[in-house]
């Protein structure tokens, strides 16, 4: 049974009606009978094939678990395997990153957040793993609190940040100081923060607001380059902030890349696998190049439609 | 304490703290997750001198998923159903965002009683109204403002909101006229009533209805 979360490209082709598996000894409609499907129903079976196919794909998504906000590191083999069967050009560029010494990916759910969560969580996990983390702690820390003035030139009331921003600020601190009961923050602490929505979902909006605050109080950079992904057409920053930055679920594209770059002060790359290339390699675009730090790269996977974290640890050191 | 709870307990005490805007929430019941707005219909509208209810849910993962509201005050509007008081608003549903609040999303109703947007109707009949006769649509939204939300009797000169029983043809959005006409025939006042509203007879349409037309849904069961 095939999920349906559109996560996986190439995805295994959809079937047609007609290749529907027809049942015997039914009178007049082709019926399906895939799994977990009961066809004796009289109001089932008057609905055509299609239809029935919609409909368990549905039940399906309810019944399978939906994949963690964010997930354990796996390693390239098995972002491999699910390409073997499908696309040669997507398993050659596989093949190229792991030339690069990628080692694994963490996965991301595909719900519209997926970019600014695997931005946020290699951007902490990196400053656990700086080499003087109270120094690298203590710069990220002094950027976001920076940043509080710009989300209220933005017109963003404080009510509605503080608790985002509180959030995500204790779990970067609680790399250096210890929480009440003494422990700091490990790899498994810091995965578990992720995979809990409220704490997860708060870092995201946090970095969604930033993103919407750097656009609007310099329009002068941004306004050429505010298009709506549909229609084409510009929009004047508020509306492209309110509609494709700040509203749940909407995906990233370069301008929203590029402004959270610059809020943040880092740099990042995007591995583009797209099975485009002719020879095989990987496309990286660099955001915010020039930043210098000492801090592990953070680099993310992009395949069509979605950002997951490349890795250069394997799954056996860490969490 | 609760980040949701943390966040209304904090938005509920902006609301009282702001004078201006004249946005009021109320506790339904013992929870703080399920209010009742109200804020005035905005001047210059045929809302204007009415006061608008809204009823409030507060979802389990909120601010991450949108408010519940609708209208409990009758509403006639084309993005809020006449009879449920449902509400058409795009950031009610995939346009919400955590930035947004009670008194901000409250706001927003408030705006869209300003400016309708037929084109995505909650209300299918109301919008074909407004699209038709948008004079004969803004008597009869402001009829409604005087019957269920208190505001001014239209058709007291002094702006009084007079008593008197309801009139049906104005609720409706029809003109005395054509309901005389047609009960005139041997049809009964309400059935007229329903028919003509349901067929849009307003306006322009007028001469494009014949009478055929009309009596030929007044005969059907």
């Amino acid at each position: 049974m095939q999920s349906s979360d559109g996560e996986t490209p190439p995805e295994a082709p959809r079937l047609e009606s007609a290749d529907l598996p027809t049942a015997e000894g039914q009178e007049t409609l082709p019926t399906y009978t895939g799994p977990g499907f009961v066809t004796n129903n009289p109001e089932l079976a008057s609905l055509t094939p299609a239809q029935l196919y919609e409909l368990n794909q549905g039940l399906l998504d309810e019944a399978v678990p939906q994949r963690p906000l964010i997930d354990q590191i796996v390693p390239m083999a098995v972002l491999r395997a699910e390409y073997e069967n499908g696309s040669a050009s997507f398993t050659k560029q596989i093949d190229y990153l792991v030339s690069q010494s990628y080692t694994g990916i963490r996965r991301t759910r595909g719900d519209g957040d997926c970019f600014y969560r695997s931005l946020a969580f290699r951007y902490v996990e990196r400053l656990m793993n700086a080499a003087d983390p109270a120094l690298a702690v203590g710069s990220a820390v002094s950027t976001l609190e920076a940043s509080l003035p710009m989300l209220e030139a933005a017109g963003f009331q404080k009510l509605v940040f503080e608790d985002f921003y509180d959030t995500f600020v204790s779990i970067i601190k609680r790399i250096v100081q210890p929480e009440a009961d003494g422990t700091t923050l490990t790899p498994l602490l810091l995965l578990e923060a992720f995979q809990n929505p409220e704490v997860s979902n708060s870092v995201v909006v946090y970095l969604r607001l930033l993103t919407s605050a750097q656009i609007r109080t310099d329009p002068d950079s941004y306004q050429d380059f505010l298009f709506h992904p549909e229609l084409g057409e510009l929009m004047t920053p508020r509306e492209f902030c309110e509609t494709f930055v700040e509203a749940v679920g909407k995906e990233a594209d370069h301008v929203q890349m590029t402004a959270l770059a610059r809020a943040l002060k880092i740099n990042f790359s995007v591995a583009y696998l797209d099975g485009r290339s002719a020879d095989g390699h990987v496309d990286f675009v660099n955001f915010n190049d020039g930043i210098q730090d000492e801090l592990e790269p953070l680099v993310l996977l992009y395949r069509p439609g979605h950002y997951d974290i490349l890795e250069k640890q394997s799954e056996d050191t860490v969490i | 304490m609760d980040a949701r709870l943390r966040r209304v307990n904090k938005e509920i005490a902006d609301c009282k703290n702001d004078k201006s805007s004249k946005i009021q929430l109320d506790l339904v019941d013992e929870s703080p997750f399920h209010l009742k707005g109200s804020f005035p219909g905005p001047e210059g509208t045929p809302y204007e001198g009415g006061r608008f209810e809204v009823d409030i849910r507060i979802p389990d993962s909120y601010p991450f998923q949108p408010l519940k509201m609708k209208f409990i005050t009758k509403v006639y509007h084309p993005n809020v159903s006449s009879a449920s008081g449902a509400i058409c608003l795009d950031i009610l549903k995939d346009q919400w965002s955590p930035v947004l609040t009670l008194k901000s999303t409250l706001i927003s109703l408030q705006s869209l009683l300003c400016s309708p947007e037929p084109d995505d109707p909650q209300d299918a009949e109301v919008a074909k109204h407004y699209m038709t006769s948008r004079s004969s649509f803004e008597e009869t939204a402001r009829y409604w403002t005087h019957i269920y939300a208190g505001g001014p009797d239209p058709k007291a000169k002094d702006g009084g909101s007079g008593g008197g029983s309801r009139d049906e043809v104005a609720m409706a959005g029809l003109e005395k006229a054509h309901v005389d006409q047609f009960e005139a025939l041997g049809f009964e006042r309400g059935k007229v009533i329903d028919v003509l509203r349901r067929l849009n007879y307003r306006g322009a349409n007028v001469t494009k209805i014949t009478e055929d037309r009309v009596v030929e849904e007044l005969l059907k069961p």
